[in-house]
């Protein structure tokens, strides 16, 4: 039986404020994400997209706001039952091997084998199985970072920048298994600069902005905000910003 | 399921500290300071003891404790001080400054548990890294050296508990600074602070002489005296979870840095109250098997029936021998049986530009239920007298024959050199190169 009430936000976010010093990060961030959909954090670099995710991972405090799943209030400590954060461009334990990385999540989670073989595939990763992580390339380290938050079973998945550093076709590859990571029910938030990308993968979408959210529904709902009749999401961006 | 998981943490944590190959040097370099220390006290101590028709010292003199345990093991003292800190900074640093403390932070474990883990597999590599010293143990063995278990034991807990002090102080610093190079700076800071307290103090009595006896060195020195004091194994134990518990304090990078000061300030709050009842403790025990830090077994019961205070006023320099000599043979002693005792150090430097030309100079007061008496000497029986003499008790027995045999022993470092300096580095590589394949 679910213990949880049936809702459609499986995440809301209301008035996320951060400051560093006296900057501004976030202001009054606010947005809600549905179950089972794939949402797309787009904004320029330094929109706050990073800081977003580390303050709804429970990595970094916030002042001000509150953060609910399933309409129930999360404290910091408590968000890592719900929702799993893979941050982007780090580099995490050079000297252990590829192999090594996968049966430490898999054995951490007690996921099954058949699980991680099944990852193994469409991230090319069993030509790098024996590397250290240290030597590994920028794309490589990509599709195995997205491996190892594909093995844990938090509801939610918070990818910052997965596509950055793939090439075309593994950028197709990791499109179709976040998909299916998806229709299995998981819901993803990407957070992502390429507005091309964003718009292929994601259900619907929120558009950050010098740390304050302009946006935020499907395509066809930002153009309505944006009043747009035609254009795609950079026109939205733009004309939203 | 939760255990299983913990060791899979732990499991992680023992690899990260078998590829730091800050931890593989510190084992090659400790392996050869011990050999070295090992080799030279064995050297030395064949001297004393008569080796080559030399004339041989006083048996009594000749303790494995002075003269080979303590100068072999004293290597780990250096790497505790110079080398350990740094591995205990790796394993914490490195996944800040790579990231991978995130994915760390999200695992389902709790931070006390993540940073228990680090904190058991340091301990562990600690004790790896006594596999030379222990070695050396075994070599004196079969040389027919004699070991006595209690005070060897004691030397080995103050070891464990300088490594741990050590570790704790490491994990602690990289959790703070921003960077590895950083949490060094604040480590080494706080070695050479902590040996500038030792070196200003000594001899000065009050408060900062208080403060002295838990440095680390001074610390480790009354277990290199076959003493073990509980007041230090206790300061030792809370200032070693202190740092543990800092860097769970500041690893919690989801709480605000208010908070997290707040935390740090309620805790070196804690820690200090822990230390300060701590110290009051008194119970210690000689283990070393020449008594050496307890009077004749009658005045120990005679003293022990005294119940008035004691106050000792004592005009010497720091510098001055008399006071190194009194401290060390009577009123280190005293402290253990004779409880009140209050003992206030006057002088100040007596040469130089600040030698000073008190008319008291070189003499002890003795003050006893009002009653005061004055006297010059430095040497135990004398001073034992004078305590009786106030207290009105008569001075006892001191006709018991000290049968401590003292254990000369004149050989050679067999094997030591190609143990030390060949198998045990070749050892060290081979296990490095094995564990990374």
């Amino acid at each position: 039986m679910n213990p949880y009430p049936v809702v459609s936000e499986l995440l809301t976010v209301k008035g996320l404020t951060k400051k560093f010093g006296a900057r501004h990060v976030l202001s009054d961030v606010s947005f809600n994400v549905r179950f089972g959909e794939v949402l797309g954090l787009i904004g320029p670099n330094g929109a706050g997209k990073t800081t977003l995710f580390e303050c709804l991972a429970g990595l970094l405090s916030c002042d001000a706001g509150n953060v609910k799943f399933r309409e129930t209030n999360l404290t910091a400590s408590q968000r890592k039952e719900s929702l799993f954060y893979l941050p982007d461009a780090i580099v995490p334990w050079a000297e252990q091997s590829v192999k090594w990385a996968l049966h430490f999540f898999q054995r951490i989670y007690g996921q099954s084998q058949a699980r991680l073989l099944k990852l193994l595939v469409p991230l090319r990763l069993e030509e790098i199985e024996r590397s250290r992580l240290g030597t590994l390339s920028k794309g490589e380290r990509k599709r195995l970072i997205l491996a190892l938050g594909l093995l844990t079973p938090q509801p939610l998945l918070l990818l910052d920048e997965p596509f950055d550093g793939l090439d075309l076709r593994q950028t197709r590859d990791v499109m179709s298994l976040v998909r299916e990571e998806a229709a299995s029910g998981r819901t993803l938030m990407l957070s992502i600069h390429q507005l091309v990308d964003a718009g292929r993968v994601c259900d619907r979408l929120v558009l950050l902005s010098d740390g304050r959210t302009v946006g935020e529904g499907t395509l066809t709902e930002l153009r309505a905000q944006a009043n747009l009749t035609e254009g795609g999401l950079e026109e939205i961006f733009l004309a939203l910003t | 399921m939760r255990l299983r998981s913990f060791l899979q943490l732990l499991s992680k944590e023992f690899r990260e500290l078998f590829s730091s190959r800050a931890f593989w040097i510190m084992l090659i370099i400790v392996g050869a300071l011990v050999g070295h220390g090992f080799i030279t006290a064995i050297e030395t101590y064949a001297e004393v003891s008569g080796n080559g028709n030399g004339p041989a010292a006083l048996p009594q003199g000749l303790t494995p404790l002075d003269g080979i345990l303590v100068p072999t093991w004293g290597a780990y003292d250096l790497a505790a001080t110079l080398l350990f800190p740094f591995v205990a900074i790796r394993l914490v640093a490195t996944e800040k400054e790579s990231g991978a403390l995130k994915l760390l932070l999200q695992l389902p474990h709790s931070l006390v548990g993540k940073v228990s883990t680090k904190a058991l597999v340091l301990i562990s590599g600690w004790v790896l890294a006594w596999l030379p010293g222990l070695a050396a143990f075994a070599l004196w063995k079969t040389y027919g050296g004699h070991l006595y278990t209690p005070e060897t034991a004691n030397l080995l807990l103050g070891h464990f508990l300088r490594g741990l002090l050590s570790a704790g102080v490491g994990v602690g610093a990289a959790a703070l600074a921003e960077s590895a190079s950083s949490a060094a700076i604040v480590t080494l800071g706080l070695t050479v602070g902590t040996w500038a307290l030792d070196f200003i103090a000594a001899g000065r009595g009050g408060l900062l002489q208080q403060l002295a006896n838990y440095t680390p060195t001074a610390a480790l020195r009354s277990f290199e005296q076959g003493l073990l004091r509980l007041n230090t194994v206790v300061v030792m134990l809370a200032l070693s979870l202190g740092g543990f518990v800092v860097a769970a304090i500041w690893l919690h990078t989801g709480r605000s840095f208010r908070i997290r000061l707040l935390a740090t300030a309620a805790l070196v709050v804690m820690v200090a109250g822990v230390c300060v009842a701590g110290a009051r403790l008194r119970s210690s025990w000689d283990l070393s098997e020449n008594r050496r830090n307890s009077f004749y077994v009658a005045d120990e019961a005679a003293l022990r029936k005294i119940s008035v205070p004691l106050k000792l006023t004592v005009f010497l320099a720091p510098e001055d021998p008399r006071l190194t000599d009194l401290e060390q043979t009577v009123i280190k002693k005293l402290r253990r049986v004779l409880t009140p005792l209050q003992v206030d150090y006057i002088a100040n430097g007596r040469t130089g530009l600040f030698e000073s030309s008190e008319d008291h100079y070189g003499e002890i007061w003795y003050e006893m239920g009002g009653r005061k008496v004055m006297d010059r000497s430095t040497i135990e029986e004398v001073v034992l007298d004078q305590i009786y003499q106030l207290a009105g008790e008569p001075t006892p027995d001191r006709s018991e024959a000290n049968d401590f045999p003292g254990y000369p022993l004149a050989v050679q470092p067999r094997m030591a050199a190609l143990i030390f300096y060949l198998i045990w580095p070749l050892t060290v590589v081979l296990s490095w190169w094995l564990l990374r394949r």
